[in-house]
């Protein structure tokens, strides 16, 4: 090991040295409350409110509007929103950032994540009697929604929305396979035959496929597709906090291959991604499209001649659809102040206050004084599929489970395999089982 | 125009045959098409990025892929500015791997200057687990030390940055093989004068150790200021995050505002790209003797 | 990283007829100084690792104070059977194996070139090298503008010589991971660059002019002078470029995100994952064990090779 020679790498060290300290009195007279925070570790001005979303597209956009409005209503608090990428990685965040005691002071969760976070011990309960004064009182939520904010009889999160699998459907195309009936509304589906004869006669008019659904690199649209179905069967696949595995194996093979006869038709292709799905369907190759109800703007955008409605009860049992929530919750921080607690509630009784805009992005509000208004019957397709928000099925309470989770990402992995034709249903029930086996057998690290 | 860096061969050059001259000369074209095309290629894309940045957002929505513009703007960069995100970024940054710099000189200078001319009783035994530290990377260990920083309530702090960054294997090893590398006559003879340990260290080895000082000071700064596993994991604050981890979140903030992305990207290229420029020659050196990476 | 071993006790053998006093005196100065580093190594290295290694036996969480319960070698052996676990370790060798051939090959091919200049160097070495300073953040936000479908600058060059489809290049899952690991060639090889150029500088120029003489070609020259002399450089490039490929994360995390649908997640991202969105530090702790395992058998293979290269020489 031989080191370079003493050489004119002192004088430019010194000035290095010269120039750094210039450099770092300026900054430190410029950015004092900065520099304290880091040394420190003390709080941002008390005027400040912070909030992070995982809402992308269309829905960032909608929130940013409505951002704007609270704004307006309280120019003095400075409203800081940081909007991260959605799934693991934003709970992620939100997890590490609590757990450092630096958590923003609300922040978006979905339903089934939020169970897991109250769980952990990262969120903070919410008192009746405090949310009361800002009208957040249950009777004014969805009740199945609000059902599923409490988790263990406790109060976490206020919902904003109920988001399900909904069906859209090609206006055109449909009515020229004779689907829609004399009021322009589609006909009812709900049996097995009579949605694969809807496809098929779909098919005929596109010359393509009769319906299309994202498959490649996309567990979680298999997921609710496959669950929607399942769950109208009866269905359950998680019991006791997920330390039980209940997959009914003859109702999941029958569903699975239901999606299997669909793809031996050629109904539905049998290798495409997200954005192919939606460019299958706006440009008419497809005439139904399965996936949430947030792909609502996007056809508008795209003018596809389309409506939407509820997921049809194709099996014909207790009506079911998969859905999540968008929620507000409040984590954990120790230095959350009664008053700032208060700030936080209006915060979001104004964004719930704004139902309205929400809405237009396809989402069922929460938020019941404006569900039940004539302004929200009148947002068409938005409003089609409003009864089903309390016939929806959240994913079943595990350490493992909820949106973007292990489990939607091991159930879509084994379900997309058959929707592309490379997998029997019956090996992809067993690589469920087997693969869920391994989280059920491990104690809850929450 | 480059020639070859073999002077004295010029002059056995007429003594050789015609055709290897040609070939010669040919292979040093060669050469020189090869090297240049590639630092175009490297060069592109840090121009490209700096080209976009410096366009309007229409044109860019306009004609994603045209180097020219019709007008240019740094609207991109006062947008930044005025978000006023990463000056707090750079002060962190800049913080971090100052005092980072600092305490690693000191602790494992005065280290290695222990191991390498005291005899104090277990010196090799020391030196040899610090030699096995380096087998540790550090990113095996961010899930104990996330557990021990969460324990004293240091996330979200300089010092949990800073505090790890301190007793790093190989800057001893590199302080070892210096002072080793200093005649020990040196400090024998201050010794016999009276001169304690503390001050032979101090004011005979350390002045004559400048190569190895701004070696270790160098990467000890450029690793803490580029770190991104550990500080993502520990830093979430807005305000108080370093420039690399909160360059990764402006991604989303911007979504497709090419203009701020690539804006932000060359302010996070600057600060290092310029201090390169400055200290070529120290930090080439630094990392052909020591090669840390 | 590249350690030699240096002799401690360089200069004792002069001194051994010292006092004893004068010798305590001097292992209290040793340890003196020894003390602030040590406090530091011990707090957070040496006491970090061991309680990693405990905590790979136990299942511990994130969200408890504590160890948790005993596990023994179930995290080990959950991890072992793990598809996600393997599939991870296979991203990250398959990282290593498509970088580091064209990191070490590029690399010692240009320093072969740029050492033949007379003016100049300084430029090449800057334009290669530069990229390296580079944050890996302002890295990825530069190659994901660049790799961008349809109007990033990548797929406007490949439509413009013809090439109508090109892959999307980060959301295609067979096509992602080449794509960091291009970006990472670019990013990287200044560094690999700058050690063969060192390298190079060692190779007395006598060597040159005496098979100049001899009649030698120069591709004669370059095999039988110039890559032989480097072999310890390149040893060196290979270990250090292999375990640096190893420790993957920061491009594939800020470019694919592990995606699309985990076709590039890396080992140190499934940590990540299992650590802190799943809250698992046992099982976590397991993981990082086993990856340490790895680079550290990289570091021994070359270790060992580099001892019996010194031996032989």
């Amino acid at each position: 090991m031989v080191m370079g020679t003493d050489g004119p790498g002192f004088s430019r060290r010194s000035l290095l040295r010269g120039a750094g300290l210039v450099g770092l009195g300026g900054l430190l007279s410029g950015c004092g409350s900065a520099l304290a925070a880091g040394v420190a570790g003390t709080a941002p001005p008390g005027n400040t409110l912070s909030y992070w979303n995982l809402l992308g597209g269309g829905d960032g956009l909608r929130m940013q509007a409505m951002e704007q409005a609270y704004q307006k209503q309280h120019p003095k608090i400075a409203l800081s929103s940081v909007v991260l990428a959605w799934g693991n990685p934003y709970y992620t965040k939100v997890s590490l950032a609590t757990l450092g005691q630096r958590p923003p002071d609300v922040a978006i969760s979905h339903l089934t994540r939020a169970s897991i976070l109250a769980q952990a011990g990262l969120l903070e309960p919410l008192n009746k009697s405090e949310l009361a004064p800002y009208g957040l009182t249950g009777g004014n939520f969805t009740p199945a929604a609000w059902d599923m904010a409490h988790t263990n009889g406790t109060l976490y999160a206020i919902p904003l929305d109920t988001h399900p699998l909904v069906m859209y459907y090609n206006t055109d195309i449909c009515k020229k396979a004779g689907l829609l009936g004399k009021d322009g509304r589609l006909k009812n589906l709900d049996d097995p035959a009579a949605l694969t004869d809807a496809l098929t006669a779909a098919k005929k008019v596109t010359g393509a496929y009769g319906g299309v659904i994202s498959i490649n690199s996309d567990t979680a649209t298999q997921w609710r597709f496959f669950s929607s179905l399942y769950y109208q069967l009866g269905g359950s696949v998680l019991a006791d906090d997920g330390r039980k595995i209940v997959l009914d194996e003859a109702k999941a093979e029958k569903v699975l291959s239901f999606i299997q006869n669909l793809v031996k038709q050629g109904l539905i292709p049998t290798s495409v991604d997200y954005p192919g799905a939606i460019t299958t369907f706006a440009t008419g190759k497809a005439g139904f499209y399965f996936e949430g109800d947030w792909e609502i703007t996007t056809f508008q955008t795209t003018k596809t001649p389309f409506s939407m409605t509820a997921f049809p009860n194709v099996f014909g049992g207790r009506y079911a659809v998969q859905a999540d929530s968008h929620s507000f919750v409040l984590p954990k921080d120790p230095r959350r102040t009664d008053a700032m607690r208060q700030k936080i509630f209006v915060f979001i009784r104004s964004l719930l206050g704004q139902s309205g805009t929400w809405a237009q992005g396809g989402h069922i509000p929460a938020w019941l004084p404006f569900q039940k208004s004539a302004a929200y019957d009148k947002l068409n397709p938005a409003s089609n599929y409003k009864q089903v928000a309390n016939y929806v099925r959240y994913d079943e309470r595990a350490w493992y489970s909820g949106s973007g989770s292990d489990f939607e990402n091991i159930m879509g992995f084994a379900i997309g395999a058959v929707s592309a034709g490379q997998m029997a249903p019956a090996a992809a029930i067993a690589d469920m089982k087997s693969r869920l086996a391994q989280y059920a057998n491990t104690p809850s690290p929450v | 125009m480059s020639t070859i860096a073999v002077p004295r061969r010029r002059a056995q050059a007429k003594a050789e045959s015609r055709t290897t001259d040609w070939r010669a000369r040919y292979f040093n074209w060669f050469c020189v098409s090869v090297l240049l095309v590639f630092a175009a290629i490297w060069v592109i894309p840090l121009l490209w990025a700096l080209d976009t940045s410096l366009k309007p957002d229409a044109v860019i929505a306009a004609q994603p892929t045209s180097w020219w513009s019709s007008t240019w703007t740094f609207h991109a960069y006062q947008e930044l500015f005025n978000i006023g995100n990463i000056q707090t970024w750079y002060l962190n940054s800049f913080v971090i791997a100052l005092l980072s710099a600092v305490f690693a000189v000191v602790a494992c200078s005065m280290v290695g200057f222990a191991i390498a001319r005291t005899q104090f009783k277990g010196r090799r035994i020391i030196y040899g687990l610090i030699a096995a530290g380096l087998l540790i990377p550090s990113q095996v260990l961010i899930v104990p030390q996330f557990q021990e920083f969460n324990y004293v309530h240091l996330l979200n702090t300089y010092w949990v940055q800073v505090l790890p960054a301190v007793a790093v294997p190989i800057a001893v090893i590199i302080f070892v093989a210096f002072f080793t590398g200093i005649p020990a006559s040196l400090g024998e003879a201050a010794h016999v004068d009276g001169a304690s340990w503390w001050r032979i260290y101090r004011s005979i080895y350390m002045p004559l150790s400048k190569p190895a000082i701004s070696a270790v000071f160098i990467f000890t700064f450029v690793w803490k200021w580029n770190d991104f596993l550990w500080p993502l994991l520990t830093l979430t604050n807005t305000r108080i995050m370093t420039l690399p981890v909160g360059l990764s979140q402006v991604g989303s903030a911007f979504g497709i505002m090419y203009a701020e992305l690539m804006a932000s990207a060359v302010l996070g290229a600057l600060p290092l790209v310029v201090v390169f420029l400055l200290f070529q020659r120290q930090i080439v050196e630094g990392i052909a003797t020591t090669g840390i990476k | 990283m590249s350690v030699q071993t240096i002799p401690v006790d360089a200069g004792s053998r002069a001194r051994t007829a010292a006092a004893p006093n004068k010798r305590r005196d001097e292992g209290r100065a040793g340890w003196g100084l020894a003390t602030p580093f040590l406090i530091f190594y011990v707090l957070f290295l040496i006491g970090p690792t061991i309680y990693g290694i405990i905590m790979s036996f136990f299942n511990s969480s994130l969200q408890h104070a504590g160890l948790g319960g005993f596990a023994g070698p179930d995290n080990y052996t959950q991890a072992l059977t793990s598809s996600d676990f393997w599939q991870s370790m296979w991203h990250t060798v398959l990282f290593t194996l498509m970088t580091t051939p064209p990191l070490v090959a590029v690399s010692l091919m240009l320093a072969i070139f740029t050492d033949r200049l007379a003016r100049g160097r300084w430029f090449f070495r800057l334009v290669f090298f530069a990229p390296y300073v580079v944050p890996s953040a302002a890295m990825a936000l530069i190659w994901t503008w660049l790799y961008t479908p349809q109007i990033g600058l990548w797929d406007k060059w490949l439509t413009a010589v013809g090439i109508s489809s090109p892959p999307n290049w980060l959301a295609d899952p067979s096509w992602a991971m080449a794509s960091v690991a291009l970006a990472t060639v670019w990013w990287t090889l200044g560094f690999n660059f700058v050690l063969y150029l060192a390298g190079l500088q060692e190779i007395p120029r006598e060597l040159y002019e005496a098979a100049a003489v001899d009649g030698g070609s120069r591709w004669q020259q370059l095999r039988r002078i110039t890559i032989p002399l480097l072999n310890r450089t390149t040893a060196l490039v290979l270990v250090l470029q292999i375990i640096a490929s190893l420790k993957i994360f920061d491009q594939i995390f800020l470019m694919t995100a592990g995606g699309p649908n985990y076709a590039t997640r890396p080992l140190l991202e499934y940590v990540y994952d299992i650590g802190f969105t799943d809250f698992r530090t046992g099982y976590a702790a397991a993981a990082s064990m086993l990856y340490f395992l790895v680079i550290l058998a990289v570091s021994l293979v070359w270790f060992v090779a580099s001892r019996r290269q010194q031996k032989g020489a």
